[in-house]
């Protein structure tokens, strides 16, 4: 009579009662550890198990099962959106570096994602997941999501991150670009990715190889650079043009415009390059209005440097036909090419030749207004173009 | 239980069976992925090239030369030359002054040659780049001159 027992009060009894008490109250406290149990350690070893006996097929032709496609894809795009949150994207896109990034979409990404008027590989299409056709996609994409893809990739979809780290403005190019993907006619695209390199074979020096047409898509078959934020190469030197396709080679310089058309090129094709773009005309000079205020502040820069604030004068190194050869000549160059790349000298995000440390130093002293106007200054200055060859 | 255990013994027993061709074609694999070389070759880092070629290794005005074609002028005046900078210690005389590099270094060539390689490890906070990037003939030939200026 377990009743009577309970109610008889004696002490020891009452011990009895407690422990039958505790136990039936742990019992479900044991089950549930069991539980936790055997999902802290029986789940992964079960899971490691059968991904290492292989149950799971990682082939890609049956594609995901639908709960995986979805969780995927519910992933990717929230973090996409969730990390775009740090971006910050510029009010209006930097057109100018369209024709570079045009031409880059065309030898890079154009394989997997379409360009127009031009259809997909089957292969391509076989992917997993099968990469979207932008020209159809981008629009459900801000701005600064874009360029988190373009930037950093998309894990596990083979979507790359881009080649060089430290070049956000070729990123934006990219973005500027995707903007105006859907609106060109297959004509309008080729014209903008490929117009400068369609150079006839006669018009090539005996020694110059193949992959010129790959320079040419940005810097134009005249060498002049096909926009302003790409750098004329016509009458450089050809010490410096030598080095930095090295510097580019090596990684030394970075910029991911640059990386897949410099990749593979052998050394003396590097040379014959250098060679070909020292050999022609140089650039004349922008035709830009620029306020005479702007440029003359850059003449004082260029000419006497800035000595209350350490900034040695440019022509000390860039003016002249005496000066090392590894110093580029800067004039008739682009602005905007000039002032993105002090910029970058200032951050010390470019490297280049063996020399670009002193160059760093000097812009690191530079304002942005400094900048601007001693590049407008070079970019108009050609007065001794032919004695600088 | 029992169905359990037999799939994992059965699980285990098709592994084995299997394993054999798996160790092979992971071998293969392996080579496979040897034989795929990177498509740069390694770049042989570039020669410092002679920063003018123009001036023969000899000629008494290759010091100066080199110490305007390579950009010192912008910086540092030396009289009678077109080294007219302002921003840098004037160097007109620097061969007869008594130490140099704000007194850390005595005033020879081969300490001339140290600091213009690296200003950096001689005088903390100095506002001249290292300028060992170039050929250490070149160094040698810049820092002959300036200890000749007297």
């Amino acid at each position: 009579m377990p009743g009577s027992r309970t109610e008889s009060g004696t002490t020891s009894s009452n011990a009895t009662a407690e422990e039958d008490a505790a136990r039936v109250a742990n019992q479900p406290i044991m089950i549930h550890l069991k539980h936790v149990v055997f999902g802290a350690i029986g789940l992964p070893v079960f899971l490691l198990l059968a991904a290492w006996i292989g149950f799971f097929n990682v082939g890609a032709s049956s594609g995901h099962w639908k709960v995986t496609a979805w969780f995927l894809q519910l992933a990717m795009r929230s973090a996409v959106r969730t990390y775009a949150l740090a971006v910050d994207a510029p009010k209006t896109l930097d057109r100018r570096g369209l024709p570079a990034a045009a031409g880059h979409f065309a030898r890079g990404c154009a394989i997997c994602h379409g360009a127009p008027g031009e259809l997909r590989s089957p292969a391509v299409l076989r992917m997993l997941p099968q990469p979207p056709d932008l020209a159809l996609t981008v629009g459900d994409w801000t701005d600064a999501q874009l360029f988190r893809i373009v930037k950093h990739g998309i894990r596990f979809t083979g979507m790359p991150a881009w080649p060089a780290r430290d070049r956000d403005d070729e990123v934006w190019a990219m973005v500027a670009f995707l903007r105006e993907l859907p609106k060109l006619s297959p004509n309008e695209f080729r014209a903008l990715a490929i117009n400068g390199s369609d150079v006839t074979s006669s018009d090539r020096q005996p020694a110059t190889p193949d992959v010129l047409s790959d320079c040419m898509r940005c810097h134009g078959g005249d060498g002049e650079g096909r926009s302003d934020t790409v750098p004329a190469l016509a009458g450089q030197k050809e010490a410096y043009l030598l080095a930095s396709l090295q510097a580019y080679a090596k990684g030394d310089r970075t910029s991911g415009f640059m990386a897949l058309p410099v990749t593979g090129i052998a050394p003396d094709e590097m040379a014959a390059l250098a060679r070909y773009f020292a050999t022609l005309s140089p650039a004349s000079g922008e035709q830009d209005q620029i306020p005479a205020e702007v440029i003359n502040g850059g003449r004082q820069i260029a000419e006497a440097g800035i000595p209350e604030r350490n900034v040695p004068a440019c022509a000390g190194c860039h003016i002249g036909s005496d000066k090392n050869p590894i110093y580029p000549r800067l004039d008739g160059q682009h602005a905007a090419y000039l002032e993105q790349q002090l910029k970058l000298f200032r951050s010390e995000s470019r490297g280049g030749t063996p020399f670009w440390r002193i160059m760093a130093t000097a812009a690191q002293r530079l304002t942005d207004d400094d900048i601007r106007a001693v590049s407008a200054y070079f970019s108009k200055r050609a007065e001794d173009a032919q004695q600088l060859r | 239980m029992s169905a359990n255990a037999g799939l994992l013994l059965g699980c285990a027993f098709w592994f084995l069976a299997y394993a054999g061709n798996w160790v092979a074609a992971g071998e293969l694999g392996h080579q496979q992925a040897k034989v795929v070389k990177p498509p740069i070759e390694p770049m042989i880092p570039a020669a410092p090239q002679s920063s003018n070629p123009t001036a023969s290794q000899d000629s008494p005005g290759r010091g100066l030369s080199l110490f305007l074609s390579n950009g010192c002028g912008a910086c540092h005046t030396i009289r009678g030359t077109e080294a007219r900078g302002t921003i840098g210690p004037d160097l007109s005389h620097v061969g007869s002054r008594t130490a140099i590099g704000a007194g850390v270094l005595p005033n020879t060539e081969e300490a001339f040659a140290r600091f213009v390689a690296r200003p950096d490890l001689f005088k903390p906070g100095v506002k001249m780049p290292a300028f060992d990037v170039l050929p250490q003939t070149e160094i040698q030939t810049i820092a002959r001159y300036l200890k000749a200026l007297q």
